[in-house]
């Protein structure tokens, strides 16, 4: 017949003909299972954690398996040719080189347990996320004497005070990233996106930190302020900006390469990969001022080669290794020793080294505790749906 | 010795037990989680999802600030289900009707996209999009080009949606043709029937479980894609899907993201509800 011929049966959980297996029996197991599912993750979640319970005593470093190995886990292209062959040859330690490509790999990798990595690379905003759950331990500085070839800067910075947890591996800035042809003009500040030939396609980064500072910035805020009548303001003038632009993306080096977009606000590192395959983009430190970023070597709670870790550590920070690692990167050293060693063309481009007054305009990310951090990804939430 | 048969009720649900196993562990438990997260508290560390309970989440979720959203997904879907069919069923009926020997051959090429990833897919369709993409320098032939292209718009989405889904459609579709019975339609023209009358009270109603079940396998997948809006569409382009991944990515808010995962899987539930009864047979 004509009706039952043009039913089509696409899935079928049960059979209504059948006797053995009615509806009632199937819904019955069913229910069952959804039960047992329940049982099964109930206790998946817990209480939370006691908050900056980090103080440790006892930093003294040590291997937890006694061999002659590390296992060091870092961002992609972002080490010299020699770093790990030299250290190898002097420690005679064999290293495990493996590579991650955005901080949220390796949040996923350490946060189940860390399979076995001595040393990782994250973001500064990541590491204080990591320091507020114990995830990474807190460093052993009687292992490492190099300690003092570090820039003052970086050792009271509001991210790791006092180097407890972390020692800087390079450092880069947040800026604007223009295409000078498409623009027909220099860019100076964040009134780049009122720009005709700008609307429509630059971007904001996807970073609650970041994309709120540009708010805060360009009313003349503190970008770590935690008024929450100016994080208001800044959400305000942040829907009001998204009017005008065309993307909130962190992908921005392919869009930038492409030419797909004009404008962009950018970690200076992705600009400057950017600029080796499009040579028409610039760099810029907005007037209004920007955000310091740095990458930090840290040791995962569970390391099983903690002391490895530290000698390492301490091999970058002497000055010829750190010199060799900066001029290869070509991001900011935060090695006062190693100066003397780095290119001079790269010292002295304003746009990885700024001078004083200008870094002045550039703060470390601080972390503002648990409950701003969560207004300002809040308030990141807003601007991106409003 | 006479051999112990096992008891009706126990054969019937050890043979449960395979199926039984498989919804629990890909269905059942991550649902489980999904609501049971949409109850946490949000955490801001590594934990994410912590006690005590609460139902601030779908507080947050239901505020009007998100309604706006929650119909550009609607609409999106609702406009990529409608224009599959628009698109899927002439082909549909090509291919069961006049397609002769190579109907497999051309099924066949309507799956064949499908091995390639749906991510690189859709970066191709950026570059075609783009400003300076064949798309829009085509049509600046005839004067139709965009300044800065079609990329980040909400056609480009609709687009992107389209061509992911349509085999979807297809699929359905062409059975449904398949098995219609042609005759119907000399007997209509025969009873006095027009091209048009016939094809809109004797075609479509024979086909209908088809159109509603490729409707369905186009709307609810579209309805909850994230990848599409985000890479084809621009900063007024969001969906809830897109929301939600926001949430459990940068946002860091997996009660949120639980809440209006919930509340999007209860729409979808909805929409399956109101199919109607000839809907029943379909899915």
């Amino acid at each position: 017949m004509a009706r039952k011929d043009g039913t089509v049966r696409i899935a079928r959980l049960w059979d209504t003909d059948s006797r053995r297996l009615t509806r009632r029996s199937m819904l019955r197991s069913m229910a069952f299972f959804a039960l047992a599912a329940q049982g099964a993750t109930a206790c998946a979640i817990s209480e939370a954690p006691p908050r900056n319970a980090s103080g440790a005593t006892n930093t003294k470093a040590s291997n937890n398996v006694a061999e002659n190995r590390l296992n060091f886990f870092n961002w992609t292209d972002y080490i010299a040719k020699d770093t790990i062959p030299g250290f190898e040859k002097e420690s005679g330690i064999g290293v495990t080189y493996d590579n991650f490509s955005s901080n949220d790999e390796l949040e996923a990798k350490i946060a189940t347990g860390a399979p076995g990595y001595d040393l990782v690379v994250p973001s500064d905003n990541f590491l204080r996320r990591f320091v507020r759950t114990n995830l990474v331990r807190p460093l052993d500085h009687d292992l490492l004497p190099n300690l003092k070839n570090l820039e003052r800067r970086f050792r009271e910075a509001d991210y790791d005070p006092g180097n407890r947890f972390s020692v800087p591996w390079a450092w880069g800035t947040t800026g604007l990233a223009y295409s000078r042809s498409q623009l027909g003009t220099e860019v100076t500040g964040f009134d780049a996106y009122d720009l005709p030939a700008a609307r429509g396609r630059s971007i904001v980064l996807d970073e609650a930190r970041d994309g709120m500072g540009l708010g805060l910035l360009a009313l003349g805020y503190d970008p770590n302020t935690k008024d929450a009548q100016q994080i208001e303001e800044a959400t305000r003038y942040l829907l009001d900006l998204k009017k005008k632009i065309g993307q909130i993306t962190s992908d921005v080096v392919e869009p930038l390469t492409s030419g797909q977009t004009p404008l962009a606000q950018v970690y200076s590192g992705d600009a400057f990969q950017a600029k080796d395959t499009n040579p028409d983009l610039e760099y810029v430190i907005p007037e209004e001022g920007g955000l310091t970023y740095v990458d930090l070597l840290c040791v995962p709670a569970t390391a099983p080669h903690a002391e490895n870790a530290h000698r390492f550590i301490d091999y970058i920070l002497r000055p010829d290794v750190g010199a060799e690692l900066a001029n290869t990167i070509r991001y900011g050293s935060a090695n006062t020793a190693a100066k003397p060693m780095i290119d001079k063309e790269l010292l002295d481009n304003p746009m990885v080294y700024p001078p004083a007054d200008v870094l002045a305009k550039l703060p470390f990310t601080k972390d503002l505790g648990p409950d701003v951090e969560a207004r300002y990804a809040d308030a990141w939430t807003k601007v991106k749906t409003g | 010795m006479a051999r112990r048969r096992v008891p009706r009720w126990l054969a019937a649900n050890l043979l449960l037990l395979p199926a039984g196993f498989w919804l629990a562990v890909f269905l059942l438990v991550p649902l489980a989680l999904v609501v049971e997260y949409s109850f946490a508290t949000r955490d801001t560390g590594p934990l994410r999802v912590v006690l005590p309970w609460t139902t601030r989440a779908y507080r947050t979720a239901l505020d009007p600030a998100f309604l706006p959203i929650f119909g550009r997904t609607l609409t999106y879907a609702g406009l990529t289900a409608l224009a599959c069919l628009l698109l899927g069923f002439p082909l549909a009926w090509f291919i069961a009707r006049h397609a002769g020997r190579f109907r497999t051959a051309l099924l066949a090429a309507v799956l064949v996209p499908f091995w390639a990833s749906y991510l690189a897919r859709i970066y191709a369709w950026k570059a075609l999009l783009d400003g300076e993409g064949l798309v829009n320098r085509l049509l600046g032939l005839v004067g139709l080009d965009r300044d800065g292209g079609f990329l980040l718009t909400d056609g480009a989405v609709i687009l992107g949606l389209t061509y992911g889904f349509l085999p979807f459609m297809v699929l359905p579709l062409y059975v449904a043709c398949e098995r219609f019975d042609y005759r119907l339609v000399e007997a209509s023209y025969d009873l006095g029937h027009g091209r048009v009358s016939t094809f809109f009270r004797v075609v479509l109603p024979g086909v209908w479980p088809g159109v509603l079940a490729g409707s369905l396998l186009v709307l609810v997948p579209a309805a909850g894609d994230f990848v599409t809006p985000k890479l084809l569409g621009g900063v007024d382009q969001s969906t809830f899907g897109s929301v939600i991944d926001d949430q459990f990515r940068g946002g860091n808010n997996w009660p949120l993201g639980s809440a209006m995962a919930v509340l999007l899987l209860l729409l979808v539930v909805v929409v399956l509800m109101l199919r109607g009864r000839r809907g029943e047979d379909v899915l």
